[in-house]
């Protein structure tokens, strides 16, 4: 089958299209025929090293697809079923072996493309916006990356709830696809310091929450622009790591909470993701959330797709279509 | 630090002055005498007092000449009188003493809004509490066992462990000869507790992180071993996604109305005998530096008060 391989971390050019063997399902195990791969800046983080793995690998950990075959132990799904995953490497390819536990069935009123944008990022924004912090009408949050993948599922999330979203963005169309959103306010970053521009929106009281996927560029900041006792939840890096941080300075500037958040946490049992899932696919249907697919490359352009992620010039989900 | 006479404060317009009954002793106390925290000098220490209004300022309406009060944060409590902005007094009910006061306030208000606020306590939870037998310690264990929250406690000694169970703790953990990590793993079937109240900081930091639950929160309130070194935030995700804070009273009483609310209910559950307090050892004003020897080679149980 067709799969982009790593065989050594670095930079976009290190993915390779190879010709290699169907993978073996575990017991426990589901091959499935992947219709789409959703690409995450989670796959750049693996790709680059700065995420360990062992080499080679095939990258990329979500997706939608069909169920070909079944290991012996598999109880919850049978050939032919509709289904999607996130949390298991291996997505950029023809087909991925998956454990069942991490797989979804689909309704059917849900397409392959839908899925996919919703799997990591929906389940991302959803467990941000009603576990990690779990944001209150009349609250007001701070969106990095507004217009990011996570980012405009969240704003979504957070305005439906009635919180007031601050975001942030790094162009003047970025802003205006995060406003349609139902952002508030958005700050285009580049221009103006992001610091100064919430204390001001906010009459200088600073945010309940702020969701933040970039992590270096903008940590030190977002410790100056919250309440007293306000939540700052981190759930990336895309920025880089944040050095290591004094627990004196969050008593310093509010006795301020701070998490550390990764999906699978939150998707822990499959109870848990099924309710996720179950909750993003009703408001799918129901037109309460919106998904942008910024644009669908074929498998062999995973080169340019990162790319195009890298230097955040597309605004929305990339698809691969292997 | 030095016993000296000086003249009886005048309360300034927003202020009253108090003649102290008793002040409270406090960690914080010995982290501003050691420049750790940073307080111009000279100054008089003691964040904690009660005791009774002597005068007022021209604009204080809340507070009368008379008035048993009591108060935690402005500095001057190692004194016989002490000038104290009127809007941080409160009033001290008929059931509870001026020494039950003085030493409720820091302590019970920080005990309190740990389990109610910073992580609020449900039946049902874990929660494992450091220094289980200190001031804070005795306070936050009773909280919550009333709750309903099962305690694992860490003490140092039989004598303070014997402390902890009284007050409610389910399971004492002796750190001196047992590694509270593997024994909280051991009585959590591995699951970990929901919270830690961690006041010791940096001997007991990070195993903390690794006896915590998926998602569960470390909350620093102190540093008695010393302050916890910058850490790397990747371990809070590795670890479970786990939630951190650093909370000070200062942000838990920062209205009137929250200090009001917050005072009064560690009151109430002292005069409903919820809450009880070990006042063990009081000083004479004169020996503050003993008081300050005895905290800190960790010998005392309880509360300490000065007496002026």
């Amino acid at each position: 089958m067709k799969a982009i391989r790593i065989s050594r971390t670095g930079g976009p050019e290190v993915m390779e299209l190879v010709d290699v063997a169907v993978p073996q399902t575990k017991p426990n195990e589901v091959l499935i025929k992947v219709n789409i791969a959703g690409v995450n800046s989670i796959d750049a983080q693996f790709r680059d090293g700065r995420l360990r793995t062992p080499l080679p690998f095939v990258p990329g950990q979500e997706g939608a697809g069909v169920v070909t075959a079944v290991g012996p132990h598999v109880k919850l799904f049978k050939v032919g079923d509709r289904v999607a995953w996130s949390g298991t490497l291996g997505s950029y390819a023809e087909y991925v072996a998956a454990p069942e536990d991490h797989v979804v069935p689909l309704p059917v009123y849900i397409t392959d493309e839908q899925a996919t944008a919703a799997m990591m990022h929906g389940l991302t924004a959803h467990y941000l916006a009603n576990d990690a912090h779990k944001l209150k009408s009349g609250e007001t949050a701070l969106i990095h990356a507004a217009a990011g993948g996570v980012g405009l599922l969240l704003v979504q999330m957070a305005h439906a709830i009635g919180a007031r979203v601050i975001g942030t963005a790094s162009s003047d169309a970025k802003s205006q696809l995060a406003r349609e959103a139902g952002a508030d306010e958005v700050i285009v970053f580049t221009r103006h310091d992001f610091e100064s521009e919430v204390k001001r929106l906010t009459d200088g009281k600073g945010v309940h929450v702020v969701y933040d996927g970039v992590g270096k560029d903008t940590f030190e900041k977002n410790l100056n622009v919250m309440r007293a006792r306000g939540m700052l939840v981190l759930y990336g890096m895309s920025s880089g790591p944040v050095p290591p941080v004094d627990p004196a300075k969050l008593s310093e500037k509010g006795s301020l909470y701070m998490a550390r958040t990764t999906l699978a946490h939150f998707t822990a049992t499959r109870d848990e993701l099924l309710t996720r899932t179950g909750t993003l696919f009703k408001m799918i249907d129901e037109g309460k959330l919106k998904l942008r697919i910024a644009k669908t490359y074929p498998l062999a352009d995973a080169i340019q797709a990162h790319r195009d992620m890298e230097t955040r010039t597309l605004a929305g989900k990339l698809l691969l279509i292997p | 630090m030095e016993l000296v006479d000086l003249p009886v404060p005048e309360p300034k317009a927003n202020e009253a002055v108090v003649k102290l009954a008793a002040s409270g002793v406090n960690f914080i106390d010995v982290y501003q005498r050691e420049g750790r925290y940073k307080v111009p000098l000279p100054f008089t220490p003691g964040q904690e007092g009660a005791g009774t209004v002597m005068a007022v300022g021209a604009d204080v309406t809340g507070v009368k000449k008379g008035d048993r009060v009591a108060w935690s944060g402005p500095l001057g409590g190692y004194a016989e009188f002490a000038a104290i902005p009127a809007d941080k007094l409160v009033p001290v009910p008929s059931g509870v003493s001026d020494q039950q006061a003085a030493a409720a306030m820091l302590q019970g208000m920080t005990a309190h809004y740990l389990s109610h606020d910073t992580y609020p306590l449900k039946r049902g939870q874990t929660a494992l509490v450091h220094a289980a037998a200190g001031g804070v310690g005795l306070l936050l264990v009773q909280m919550a066992h009333n709750i309903g929250t099962r305690v694992i406690a860490t003490v140092s000694t039989e004598a303070k462990a014997k402390l902890a169970r009284e007050a409610g703790a389910d399971e004492v953990i002796l750190y001196t000869q047992s590694d509270f990590e593997v024994e909280t793993k051991r009585l959590t079937g591995g699951k970990g507790v929901d919270v830690v109240y961690d006041s010791v900081g940096k001997t007991t930091f990070e195993k903390g992180l690794n006896v915590l639950r998926p998602r569960g929160m470390m909350a620093l309130f102190g540093g008695s071993s010393g302050p916890v070194p910058p850490f790397d935030l990747i371990v809070l995700s590795q670890k479970g996604s786990l939630f951190v804070t650093r909370p000070t009273l200062l942000h838990y009483t920062a209205t009137r109305e929250e200090l009001m609310s917050r005072s009064g209910a560690v009151f109430d559950m002292m005069a409903a005998g919820k809450l009880k307090l070990r006042i063990e050892h009081t000083y004479p004003l004169a020996e503050a530096q003993r008081a300050h020897r005895d905290l800190e080679g960790r010998k005392t149980t309880g509360k300490l008060l000065l007496i002026p």
